[in-house]
């Protein structure tokens, strides 16, 4: 009952389009999979990194900077079909691979979210959450419809695996906002246990008039939980900073290489006057 | 900045850039050295793609090591971001059910844009815009499987020369670029491709007969030390690769004209390439296209 009170006041800060555009085309399709049963779906991203971005422009001359790979030891600038990946076994001791050789191990997608079983959504803690995608009936509708109320109203995520591109994740579906969605999860490997740091071992239990006192405090302060309550308020600083300076000065950058085309223009006169010749 | 582009103007409508990229690595050749390579050909380039539908393959960082990296794409439709001075001609694509708009290059500004575009390989049909579904060319693609070579793919094309004039046809040839000869011979365009297909196979048919290490059927392809002469390329819209285009090879090999005297053994590709193509002061494919034949079939 609270969920459904918590999704109602979720649709409508939708409505208020605080929520970004959804994306046209999916980037994945497949079907998910529970022993026999196969719903077929459309996988789209959900998650946008929006902030602001700034490109490195040269201070002098207002021209984009580009990076390059250079040598460490020869100090020059290298091409890409010099680059190798390097594994680096020891400090400063690698063993190389070509990208031939990676690709060959890579996993291949094979268009299956397999689920192996069901768990309870709340168990699974948010640590472990990595991207989420909305996935998209494909061909039938029935499937897909049943597979979302089944899962809302037993409150179960669907555990299992998915290769997207070509990288293989644990991944839950669950339901959001009365759809279908992906989340892919992190590896074991990649969240670290905090018990791992020593000073959590230390940690002394409070008096019990002070642990009182701050229990006190929580629930004075509790409430529902609104994201649209968070703006982000350098982005919009930023944003005024730009529109005041769009009514300035702006730098434009040109994308003429005068140099390197004298060469050819050397060319192009002398081909031009041979096509004159041949009129 | 609007001066220095006027500036530009006078010569090439063209928005050149990156020029110094490196696009074959192992011959040293950046992108600048290719567009001026095309802007040197394009005298003896345009009178043979005039009115052309072309299909081009980019390659936008190069060739890179082209066995293992996906490095270029086909494009037939003209991309976003065309310049509306550059002529296309719409041609419907039953397959994908709408118009493409193929470019059709008709002056050095198309062909310089093309070479920026990274359009390093360039493909034409065997019919123009004047009626797209007959042929002015008919078309023998000579493709040796290893271990023939081009020298055997040589000796089969100098048959055919032979066969072809005897036809009274002026047959004219150049290196693929890779292994193989092209031979076209230009004709009046009054049959179908069905008919031109029909003949060609024939052709090489009978070439077939005459000398065993020619096949002229597509099943007996791939059987090692056999030249295939391939007719199955004078269809609508099927295309090959145009007369001085460079090829993705580790040496930028240029599809390179030829006087039939240079057809012979020992002819390599690897002699063929960027460097040394403008230098050649032969025109070997000159006024193709006033020795048309009135093909009876």
């Amino acid at each position: 009952m609270e969920q459904k009170n918590q999704q109602a006041s979720m649709e409508q800060s939708q409505t208020e389009k605080t929520s970004a555009p959804a994306p046209r085309r999916s980037i994945w399709s497949g079907s998910i999979t529970i022993g026999l049963v196969n719903v077929p779906v459309k996988l789209y991203s959900m998650i946008y990194n929006k902030g602001v971005t700034f490109h490195f422009l040269h201070k002098p001359d207002g021209q984009p900077v580009k990076y390059v790979k250079m040598c460490t030891k020869e100090n020059k600038i290298i091409p890409w079909n010099e680059v190798v990946r390097g594994y680096e076994v020891s400090k400063n001791e690698y063993i190389t691979f070509e990208k031939k050789e990676l690709d060959a191990i890579k996993p291949e997608s094979d268009k299956r979210f397999r689920i192996s079983k069901f768990v309870d959504y709340f168990s699974v803690d948010p640590v472990y959450f990595d991207r989420t995608y909305a996935l998209l009936p494909d061909k039938s509708k029935e499937a897909y419809g049943l597979m979302l109320r089944a899962l809302e109203r037993t409150n179960k995520a669907g555990a299992g695996r998915i290769t997207l591109r070509t990288k293989e994740y644990p991944a839950l579906l669950h339901t959001y906002k009365g759809a279908l969605v992906l989340t892919t999860l992190r590896y074991a490997y990649d969240v670290v246990d905090p018990r791992d740091f020593e000073l959590i071992g230390q940690l002394e239990d409070p008096q019990k008039a002070e642990l009182d006192l701050a229990v006190k405090i929580i629930s004075d302060l509790s409430g529902d939980f609104d994201i649209t309550e968070f703006k982000d308020s350098y982005m919009e600083r930023v944003q005024e900073l730009v529109n005041q300076k769009v009514k300035g000065e702006t730098i434009t950058v040109e994308k003429q290489p005068e140099v390197e085309a004298k060469g050819l223009m050397v060319a192009l006169r002398e081909t031009l006057k041979q096509l004159e010749q041949q009129k | 900045m609007i001066k220095k582009h006027k500036e530009n103007n006078q010569l090439t409508k063209v928005n050149l850039k990156n020029l110094d990229k490196c696009f074959y690595p192992d011959a040293k050749v950046t992108k600048g050295q290719i567009v001026e390579y095309y802007i040197k050909m394009t005298p003896k380039i345009l009178p043979v793609i005039a009115n052309r539908p072309l299909v081009l393959t980019r390659y936008p960082n190069g060739i890179k090591d082209a066995e293992s990296e996906k490095t270029s794409f086909f494009e037939k439709n003209a991309p976003v971001g065309t310049p509306d001075w550059v002529k296309r001609y719409p041609i419907y694509s039953p397959s994908s059910k709408r118009d493409i708009n193929y470019i059709i290059c008709n002056d050095i500004d198309t062909l310089i844009w093309l070479a920026n575009q990274a359009a390093l390989e360039i493909h034409m049909p065997f019919a123009t815009t004047d009626d797209i579904d007959r042929p002015d060319l008919l078309f023998f693609d000579v493709d040796p499987e290893p271990p023939a070579t081009l020298s055997d793919a040589a000796e089969v094309a100098l048959q055919l020369r032979d066969k072809l004039r005897k036809m009274s046809l002026t047959p004219f040839v150049k290196t693929s670029g890779k292994k193989g000869l092209h031979v076209v011979v230009p004709v009046v365009p009054n049959y179908s491709f069905k008919v031109i297909r029909g003949f060609v196979h024939k052709v090489g048919i009978s070439l077939a007969k005459e000398n065993n290490i020619v096949v002229s059927e597509f099943k007996d392809t791939k059987k090692p030390g056999k030249v295939f002469a391939d007719y199955l390329q004078n269809s609508p819209m099927r295309t090959m690769v145009i007369p001085y285009s460079l090829r993705p090879t580790k040496e930028a090999t240029v599809s390179t004209p030829l006087e039939w005297s240079e057809v012979k053994k020992g002819l390599n590709p690897s002699d063929y390439t960027l460097f040394s193509v403008p230098k050649r002061q032969v025109n070997p494919w000159k006024d193709i296209f006033e020795r048309r034949f009135h093909l009876e079939i």
